[in-house]
C-alpha cells in the first residue's frame, strides 16, 4: 500500500530546508509511490532527525536569521533565551499549581498535600513541565550549538545558567501569606541544607549539568572518533 | 520478499554491520554504490535491486541518506529527471572506492572464513 500524498509531504517537511531542497521532490515521491506503513514512516522521522544533528557535509547551508542571531549574539542565543525560556516554564508550571489549588482544593492552606484522580494528574502535568525544562532547554542548547558548529563557550555558560536556576529553584505557596487569601505561589532561590559538605541546590545544578551536557559530549566525542577514523 | 528494515545512521561509509541472526549485510552506501554499478537507477530501483541483492531492504529515509553523502563526495552523480524521479549513476572515483572496498571485504571475508573452518565447530 503506497503512502498518503499528505503524510508524505508532511515526512518531508520533517528534514532541514537546504537538504529538502535538494532532495525533498525525490523522496516525496518514491514515498508516494513505495511501500507505506509504520516502520516507513519511522525510517524517515529517524532519518530526518539525524540530518538535523549530523547534517550531510557539502549541502549549502543557508543563512538564515537565526543562524545570523547565533553568529553576532551568542549571548542572547545562548544566555538570555534560555533564561527566558526557563522563565516561560517556570510561569506555566506555576499557574498549573497555582489554577490546580484554587479549583482542586479551595479549603487547603498549601496546594502540597496528597491528592488522587485528575486533580493529581493536572498537579503533575505542571510538575513535569517544572523539573524537565531545564533538562530540555539544555539539550536545545546542545542541538543549536552542534548544528551550528560553535564552540562550546556560550553554551556552557547557558548550561550553567540553566543547572544553576534549575537547581536552586524552590516554589513556596501559602494561602495565608496575602491578606486576600486568594493563594499565593511565589519563587526563590537557594542552595539549601548540606548533604555531606555540598549544599543540596548545588548538587541538583551539577546533576541537571550532567543531563543536558551529556548528549552534547556524547556528539563531539562520536564526532572526534569518526574524523579520527 | 525480504523484511529487513535498516534505519541506521549512514554518516559513516566504513562503518559495516553483520546481523548475526539473519547474516544480512548492511552499509548502505555501499549498497548504493553496488546496485548502481549494475547500471544507473532512481530510488525505487536501488530499494528493489538491493533487497534482491543481498536481502536487505533500505528504508526510503537510509537510502536517501547514503544518496546524499554519496553524491556529496563525488561517488555517485544525479542524471536529468524522469518525471519526480532522479535516476542516479556511480562516477569512476566511486567504482574505484566500491571496488576498493570490495576487495577488502573479500580478503576479510575469505579470512574469517578460514579461521572458521579451522575452528571446526
Amino acid at each position: 500500500m503506497h503512502m498518503n500524498d499528505r503524510l508524505a509531504h508532511l515526512l518531508v517537511r520533517l528534514y532541514p530546508r537546504p537538504w529538502r531542497a535538494r532532495y525533498g521532490a525525490e523522496l516525496e515521491a518514491l514515498l508516494q509511490t513505495g511501500r507505506g506503513g509504520l516502520r516507513t514512516s519511522a525510517n524517515v522521522v529517524w532519518s530526518a532527525f539525524h540530518e538535523h544533528v549530523f547534517p550531510t557535509p557539502g549541502l549549502k547551508i543557508e543563512q538564515s536569521r537565526f543562524q545570523s542571531w547565533c553568529v553576532r549574539a551568542p549571548w542572547a542565543m545562548f544566555g538570555l533565551a534560555p533564561l527566558l525560556l526557563l522563565a516561560a516554564a517556570y510561569f506555566v508550571a506555576g499557574f498549573i499549581l497555582w489554577s490546580g489549588w484554587k479549583i482542586f482544593l479551595p479549603g487547603t492552606n498549601t496546594p502540597f498535600v496528597p491528592i488522587d484522580g485528575p486533580a493529581n494528574f493536572y498537579f503533575q502535568v505542571g510538575r513535569l513541565i517544572y523539573f524537565s525544562a531545564p533538562i530540555l532547554i539544555g539539550w536545545a542548547i546542545g542541538l543549536v550549538a552542534g548544528r551550528q558548529r560553535l564552540k562550546a563557550v556560550w553554551p556552557a555558560v547557558g548550561w550553567i545558567l540553566i543547572a544553576l536556576i534549575g537547581g536552586t529553584a524552590q516554589v513556596r505557596a501559602s494561602r495565608t501569606a496575602v491578606l486576600s487569601g486568594v493563594g499565593h505561589v511565589r519563587m526563590g532561590f537557594a542552595l539549601g541544607p548540606s548533604v555531606h559538605g555540598i549544599p543540596d541546590g548545588l548538587f541538583h545544578a551539577l546533576v541537571i549539568l550532567t543531563f543536558t551536557v551529556l548528549p552534547y559530549l556524547i556528539w563531539r566525542l562520536q564526532k572526534t572518533h569518526f574524523v579520527s577514523s | 520478499m525480504c523484511e529487513n528494515y535498516v534505519m541506521r545512521s549512514t554518516r559513516s561509509v566504513v562503518a559495516v554491520k553483520y546481523d548475526s541472526g539473519t547474516g544480512y549485510y548492511s552499509d548502505p552506501p555501499l549498497l548504493v554504490l553496488a546496485s548502481l554499478a549494475s547500471g544507473p537507477k532512481h530510488g525505487h530501483a536501488m530499494i528493489e535491486d538491493i533487497a534482491s541483492l543481498c536481502g536487505t531492504r533500505l528504508g526510503p529515509g537510509t537510502l536517501y541518506g547514503a544518496i546524499a553523502r554519496l553524491e556529496q563526495q563525488g561517488w555517485i552523480e544525479p542524471l536529468p529527471p524522469e518525471e519526480r524521479r532522479r535516476p542516479y549513476r556511480i562516477t569512476a572515483k566511486g567504482a574505484r572506492v566500491l571496488r576498493a572496498k570490495l576487495t577488502t571485504l573479500r580478503q576479510f571475508t575469505k579470512a574469517g572464513l578460514q579461521r572458521l573452518e579451522a575452528l571446526c565447530i
